[in-house]
């Protein structure tokens, strides 16, 4: 019997890996890799986001099942959300390898790798499980929780989403205290800095004002970019206002980017952004008029995001004419997307781009420690915080005088400039309870649009998940 | 008084018979014939009976009169009841099997110039599904009574007793006589092996007598006539101009006109030789072959070259016999290549005809389409199969050793050490080309040379220990049991690479760029334990009885080991006195009933792996990473199925007619079926392999003969016919799993679903075309106004009257099984002359013909098809079959427009021979035989395709995809023997 035990040749076993430093890594490294995927910053995020937010118009071309974000006509049998679904565990699932096999990675003797390293790779993957868990309690609300186990074949009922928030919170405090500081540590993985931001964003969310604002002010070594414009660009990335960012490079190869919108695997390293949303392109949406109405004359943030007829691109080169703006059917429009596109440099986009996908910038921080200062601190501070993202943007300050709720006005006003196309707007007006009325006339229901439906194949393929867990109106 | 007799027995042709035994009856007293045929026997009284038997010969008892000297002529039976039947690990007399078994005979495998063996089996065997491929050297797909699994339905090949994957690697003249074994009471003895049933072929080996060489040689030609109708270019031009695309060559281009499948498709040659020398005394015999065999594709640079070799000898020394046999074959294959992912003839409807198939001017010579230019891009399917080179060799060692020795009578002991070795070798150079020098032009070119060589090499080892005891109580009660240990190891490995070169098309070696290198090996072990009893009571009574036990290391240590049990029984009525002065020659009836198993699945399925190939950016360079794979079950199991078989036999007049019939019930449970883990897992593999599935499968098969004779003219007739229906029982937790993907993202063709067959057609029903905006509005009710579906569009039915055209609307359309499949054997001789004819048909077995798609369907996109696109709807055109072009996408969506009846009827071999066998070449040859004979001659089909055969295994059953033809091919051929 011993005779036919026999190990697969071709792969590794479970058994002996997690012995070195180089293995610990790598299973950390497969954590970051469905962040690329084309069912999240890949291609998905983006139509999902900037669609149900309203910043953008679909042109008349755009794909059906982009236009179901824009008109709210999703339900659970979406293959993008349970693709968005799938993703994210997958990813949690992954970074559950690494922090499930703690106790073998501890076990590394001290000189084969440091205790600092051990402490610093468990608290990327915690820091990554934790992104993962965002994308999807935001979205679903009451989720399976899975925490450390991987690999087993039963499924795990609906924790309350409260259950989901409480491990964020631990994994990014433990994330805020073990990681590196980003001058130490290679560029694209998780860093301390960003896990005391996303820190900070989980408890302003949670109303938590104090914590949030104390994990903001740990940061050090953060400005804004004096080009506004450098936070979109493949050669400024990971400047002085980035936090946190998921990472593209077409010269790695982009052989698999369609390989799988879920999985992960290959050379997936281009998003198709650019493409999608070119002008000179697909052209499939553009900003929609009511993000272009927000902008304030003279602010430099409007050349920073949009492109008009008369810029230049293609590093000067090139101008744009009217007819580049014609959706279908030969309306003009008045405007089209700049920021993450690829015109600055190049006469085309080719389908790949390589520009970072900024998830947490510094200006967002400062914002959202602008909106702490006003619920629990002074309103002055709240001010002089938004003021420095204004004179960034060459428009006058605001008066320290402001009320309170001309400061929460003031808040909502930048972060829709600001943050334009960036997906944070729709979870910022779930979040300040101003999503119906700011998307009235659209086909937004209050109480159902919040959230997405738990996908059909969750339900179809866990006994403990049915469809009385489904989320209200689905 | 007793006296001794003596005399020679021969056949009816005069030959002299050696071992041929002689019985007085009621006596242990008995002789057998020497090397000449003589005989003496002694001690014999006059009156007395003597039996004289003789395998494929009618036994006769003869009464001992006066005469000192008796010769006696034996009749050649045509169905004997004495025909010993090869079955697993041993031999039976026909008379007592019990079980499913079909044969087919040496002759039958070398009257068709194939070259694989498992072609020439088809239509020979009722149950024994062949399905071959059309590319010379391709193994073609054999099932053994249907479907009955999920996964793999091949079923075991073994050749003198060594498992092979298929039987590429021998010659078919080496083939002395094929077994089918199809029901529990003989293939459970292959216990975790033995669902899919099991094909036994046994090899030539020398026959006691004088020494006789024989040469055999054909040559000929093959050929296909066959043709899809496509347009031409001023039809394909007005059909351009109809999607609105306008091609932008210059003028003159447009006076070419090229038909790609004349281009592809050409007359092969095809020649074999094949020499042997058998020869054997009571001591020792011995079988030598050698052959060559050169088989040219009717599709151009395809084709197959095989050298084979074969040594087959035994020895007997004492009490001890040993004996080997082993054969060498080098194969050579050029095969079919693809472009694209799409067939060489996908691509030679789909190219544009004004285009020329050469062009100096270009890279490499040829010319192809450039997407600006042409707005389509079906490759050039005479550059992609001959600008590259591309070779599969391969090399084939099978053989056993082996060795006997009677420990007392009646109880042997058996050693025998099997070997199935291969390597098999694929290059494929590609040098650089450039199908369209228009100036920016890339849609297909290639600026460096590539080449890519896969190497792999496996070896199976198998070691089978065994003890028989055959023993006769009281003259009645006939007992056989056997003890078997059986040991199965398999290792193989496998390294590839490709690499590019952009300096020169020179070196057909990897070159300095884009290198890549990748290497696995595999292994399995299997253990096996094996009893068996067989016992008659007078040859009347029929009682088997097996058991195995199989462990295997594709499974873990939960569930290793299996056990497959099997009994059968039969009643030889016509034993009875109440049938002995009747003409019921024969009548048996059996029945069986067993256990088997598959254990067809991959290696290490139940270990838990890890696994790599993430990526992630990390500072400028890239983060490799691995996971865990997560998907492994560690509870995996055989799939196992329960066989049902109900037989019965009957001849009549001394076997001048005869007629099988069986009927089968097969249930495989436990089949693994990959099933979606729960979502919210996240796992990598997504999926979990259980056992799960259930699937019953079963028919019925019939086989008649008949033979007669009319002073010098001999003739029979044999028919067989069998039917396979499967119903899917259960699917485990899924309620079904769609199959075979469409092209062009347009769904899945085939489904899966609990209560219906395997891998069957599912899509929409169409219902003519709507020929106003009427028409439309009344379908889609629930989605007025829409635009997308208009009048000149296809009409589907609303199946679920939602008001709509969706994926709900899908329904069963058909499957792809046929009715019953039967195959006709005619053989007539007159004098020297002989006849054959032999015919293999389908009947009631559906396609579906994605050729069709390509030809009708008016893909929105421009490439060529049939000129019935230009009689497409429009307006002043009310078509009621072809829909408007360009038209609604839902237009190309997998429907019953492209379902087709597949039924055929084939004149699968026509034979004229003459043999000479006195007269002048008395001096030189005993026999010269010379022959025509011609293949696939005649079918009988209302399929549009080129060839109704067609199809791979499971899900792409009975899918159409642009499928290499059937050839004709006639052949002269000559066999001689000195």
């Amino acid at each position: 019997d011993k005779d036919l035990e026999l190990s697969n040749p071709n792969q590794l076993s479970p058994e002996t890996f997690f012995s070195n430093e180089a293995q610990v890594q790598s299973a950390v490294n497969a954590a970051y890799a469905n962040l690329q995927t084309v069912a999240l910053y890949g291609r998905l995020i983006w139509y999902m986001m900037d669609n149900m937010s309203h910043e953008q118009s679909g042109n008349g071309q755009q794909e059906a099942d982009k236009v179901t974000f824009a008109d709210f006509s999703f339900d659970s049998s979406n293959g993008q959300i349970a693709e968005y679904w799938d993703s994210c565990y997958r990813g949690i699932n992954k970074a559950n390898f690494v922090i499930g096999n703690k106790d073998i990675i501890d076990a590394i003797p001290e000189s084969a790798m440091s205790a600092t390293k051990k402490a610093k790779f468990i608290a990327e993957a915690k820091f990554l499980r934790a992104q993962y868990y965002w994308l999807l309690v935001n979205r679903f609300g009451n989720i399976p929780l899975r925490n450390g186990d991987f690999s087993q074949p039963e499924g795990k009922p609906i924790s309350p989403k409260a259950d989901i928030i409480a491990l964020i919170i631990e994994d990014l405090t433990e994330a805020s205290a073990n990681l590196l500081a980003k001058s130490e540590e290679e560029l694209g993985r998780a860093n301390k800095g960003a896990a005391q931001a996303f820190l900070g964003k989980v408890l302003l969310y949670e109303k938590q004002y104090g914590p949030a604002l104390d994990s903001f002010e740990k940061m050090s070594g953060y400005d804004l970019e004096s080009d506004y414009f450098n936070n979109f660009k493949e050669e400024t990335e990971h400047g002085i206002e980035s936090v946190w960012e998921i990472q593209y490079n077409l010269s790695l190869g982009t052989g698999s980017k369609w390989g799988g919108p879920v999985v992960g695997a290959g050379q997936n390293h281009a998003t198709f952004r650019g493409q999608d949303y070119g002008v000179l392109n697909w052209f499939n949406v553009y900003p929609s008029d009511d993000l272009v109405a927000e902008f304030e004359p003279g602010d430099n943030r409007f050349q920073g995001s949009f492109y008009v007829v008369g810029d230049t691109y293609n590093k000067g080169r090139n101008t744009f004419v009217e007819s580049d703006f014609a959706e279908n059917g030969g309306n003009i429009r008045p405007v089209a997307w700049k920021k993450y596109q690829n015109y600055y440099k190049q006469v085309d986009e080719v389908q790949e781009s390589g520009i970072n996908a900024k998830v947490i910038r510094y200006a967002d921080v400062l914002l959202m420690m602008a909106e702490c200062e006003n619920e629990v601190g002074s309103q002055a501070t709240a001010v002089g915080l938004i003021n420095r993202v204004r004179t960034r943007a060459e428009l006058a300050g605001l008066p320290a005088t402001l009320s309170k709720t001309e400061v929460f006005n003031a808040i909502v006003h930048e972060r829709k400039v600001e943050l334009n196309g960036e997906q944070v707007r729709f979870d910022d007006m779930i979040r300040w309870g101003i999503v119906a009325q700011e998307l009235s006339g659209t086909n937004f229901q209050a109480g159902k649009h919040e959230l997405w439906p738990i996908p059909d194949r969750e339900i179809a393929t866990n006994p403990n998940v049915t469809d009385a867990d489904q989320n209200p109106g689905y | 008084q007793t006296k001794t007799i003596k005399g020679t027995v021969s056949d009816a042709k005069g030959l002299p018979l050696p071992g041929v035994s002689l019985v007085v009856v009621g006596t242990s007293n008995g002789a057998s014939t020497d090397f000449d045929g003589n005989y003496s026997l002694q001690n014999v009284n006059v009156g007395a009976q003597i039996t004289v038997s003789y395998i494929g010969m009618l036994t006769q008892t003869i009464t001992v009169g006066s005469e000192n000297t008796v010769n006696i002529t034996l009749e050649e039976s045509v169905e004997s009841l004495e025909t010993i039947v090869v079955v697993g690990y041993g031999a039976q007399s026909r008379a007592t099997v019990t079980g499913a078994v079909s044969t087919v005979k040496s002759e039958d495998i070398a009257a068709l110039p194939v070259t694989n063996a498992e072609s020439a089996l088809q239509g020979r065997a009722p149950g024994l599904t062949v399905v071959n491929t059309g590319v010379p050297g391709s193994n073609p797909l054999v099932l053994i009574r249907g479907l009955g699994t999920f996964g793999n339905n091949t079923p075991l090949f073994v050749i003198d007793g060594v498992i092979v994957g298929n039987l590429s690697g021998i010659s078919p003249n080496d083939i002395e006589n094929v077994s089918v074994l199809k029901d529990a009471s003989t293939t459970a003895i292959y216990g975790a092996r033995g669902s899919n049933g099991v094909v036994l072929v046994t090899t030539k080996s020398g026959k006691i007598g004088k020494g006789q060489l024989s040469f055999n040689s054909y040559a000929g030609f093959q050929t296909n006539t066959e043709r899809y109708d496509t347009m031409n270019t001023i039809q394909y031009l007005q059909h351009a101009a109809n999607l609105g695309v306008f091609p932008n060559r210059p003028l003159s281009t447009y006076r070419i006109n090229t038909n790609y499948q004349d281009e592809i498709f050409r007359t092969g040659i095809m020649q074999n030789y094949d020499v042997n020398y058998s020869a054997g005394t009571e001591k020792s015999t011995q079988f030598f072959s050698g052959g060559y065999m050169k088989q040219d594709g009717i599709i151009i640079n395809t084709g197959f070259e095989r050298y084979s070799f074969r040594a087959n000898s035994s020895f007997n020394i004492g009490k001890l016999k040993v004996g080997e046999s082993m054969s060498i074959a080098f194969g050579k294959q050029n095969p079919e290549l693809q472009g694209g992912g799409r067939t060489l003839i996908t691509h030679a409807i789909k190219a544009a005809p004004y285009l020329p198939v050469y062009n100096p001017n270009n890279e490499g010579g040829f010319q192809g389409p450039s997407s600006s230019a042409d707005g389509q891009d079906a490759e050039n399917p005479v550059r992609i199969q001959t600008h590259a080179t591309s070779v599969n060799k391969t090399l084939g060692i099978i053989g056993n050793i082996y060795a006997e020795l009677e420990l007392m009578k009646g109880l042997n002991f058996k050693s025998q050490v099997g070997l199935d070795y291969f390597t098999f070798d694929s290059n494929t150079f590609t040098p650089s080309f450039n199908d369209d020098s228009v100036e920016g032009s890339t849609t297909h070119a290639q600026n460096f040379a590539s080449y890519n060589r896969n190497h792999s090499q496996g070896q199976t080892i198998i070691f089978t220990n065994s003890l028989t005891y055959n023993t006769t109580i009281a003259e009645i009660h006939n007992i056989e049991i056997l003890a078997l240990a059986e040991k199965n190891d398999r290792k193989s490995n496998n390294f590839g690479g490709g690499a590019r070169n952009l300096i020169t098309n020179e070196l057909v070696q990897f070159g300095p760029t884009n290198q890549s290198i990748g290497s696995s090996s595999n292994e399995t072990k299997r253990l096996g334990y094996l009893g068996r009893l067989n016992y008659n009571y007078d040859n009347k009574y029929i009682l088997s009885a097996s058991i195995r036990r199989d462990a295997s290391s594709r499974f873990g240590a939960n569930n290793r080991w299996g056990t497959f049990p099997s009994a059968s029984l039969g009643w030889n009525v016509s034993k009875e006195k109440f049938l002995e002065s009747t003409n019921i020659s024969n009548l048996k009836v059996r029945a069986s009933y067993g256990i088997t198993g598959n254990d067809n699945i991959g290696d290490y399925l139940y270990n838990a792996t890890l696994t790599g190939g993430f990526e992630y950016p990390i500072g400028e360079g890239n983060g490799p990473g691995v996971t865990a794979n997560g998907g492994s079950n560690p509870d995996l199991k055989w799939e196992e199925t329960t066989m049902l078989n109900i037989g019965l036999d009957l001849g009549i007049n001394n076997q001048q007619f005869t007629a099988s019939l069986e009927y089968y019930r097969n249930q495989s449970d436990d089949l693994l079926l990959s099933l979606p883990a729960p979502l919210s897992n996240g796992i990598n593999a997504g999926n979990i392999t259980a056992n799960v599935g259930s699937v019953e499968t079963n028919g019925f098969e019939l086989a008649l003969g008949f033979n007669d004779n009319e002073g010098d003219f001999t003739w029979s007739a044999n028919l067989n016919l069998g039917t396979s229906t499967n119903n899917v029982l259960s699917l485990g937790t899924l309620e079904s799993f769609e199959g075979a993907a469409m092209k062009d993202g347009k769904g899945n063709i085939s489904r899966t679903v609990v209560g219906e067959s395997l891998f069957h057609f599912y899509g929409l029903v169409s219902d003519g075309i709507y020929q106003n905006q009427a028409e439309v509005d009344a379908v889609f009710t629930a989605n007025p106004g829409q635009t997308t579906v208009q009048p000149g569009d296809v009409r589907y039915l609303d199946l679920n009257n939602d008001g709509d055209i969706t994926s709900e609307d899908r329904t069963i359309l058909a499957d792809p099984y046929p009715d019953f499949t039967y195959g006709l054997n005619l053989s007539a001789n007159y004098k020297n002359f002989d006849l054959n004819c032999y015919i293999t048909g389908i009947q009631g077995i559906d396609i579906y013909n994605t050729n069709k798609y390509d030809l009708e369907a008016g893909a929105n996109r421009l490439f060529n098809g049939s000129p019935i696109l230009l009689d497409s709807w429009t307006p002043s055109n009310p078509s009621t079959t072809q829909p408007r072009v360009p038209g609604a996408p839902q237009n190309h969506n997998v429907s019953d427009r492209y379902v087709e009846d597949g039924s055929f009827t084939r004149l699968k071999n026509i034979s004229i021979g003459y043999t000479f066998t006195d007269g002048i070449f008395d001096n030189y040859f005993s026999k010269l035989r010379l022959y025509a004979s011609g293949q696939n001659l005649i079918t009988i089909t209302d399929y549009t395709g080129l060839d109704p055969e067609i199809g791979q295994g499971n899900q792409e059953f009975g899918i159409d995809r642009g499928n290499y033809p059937q050839p004709k091919s006639v052949i002269l051929g000559l066999q001689v023997s000195f």
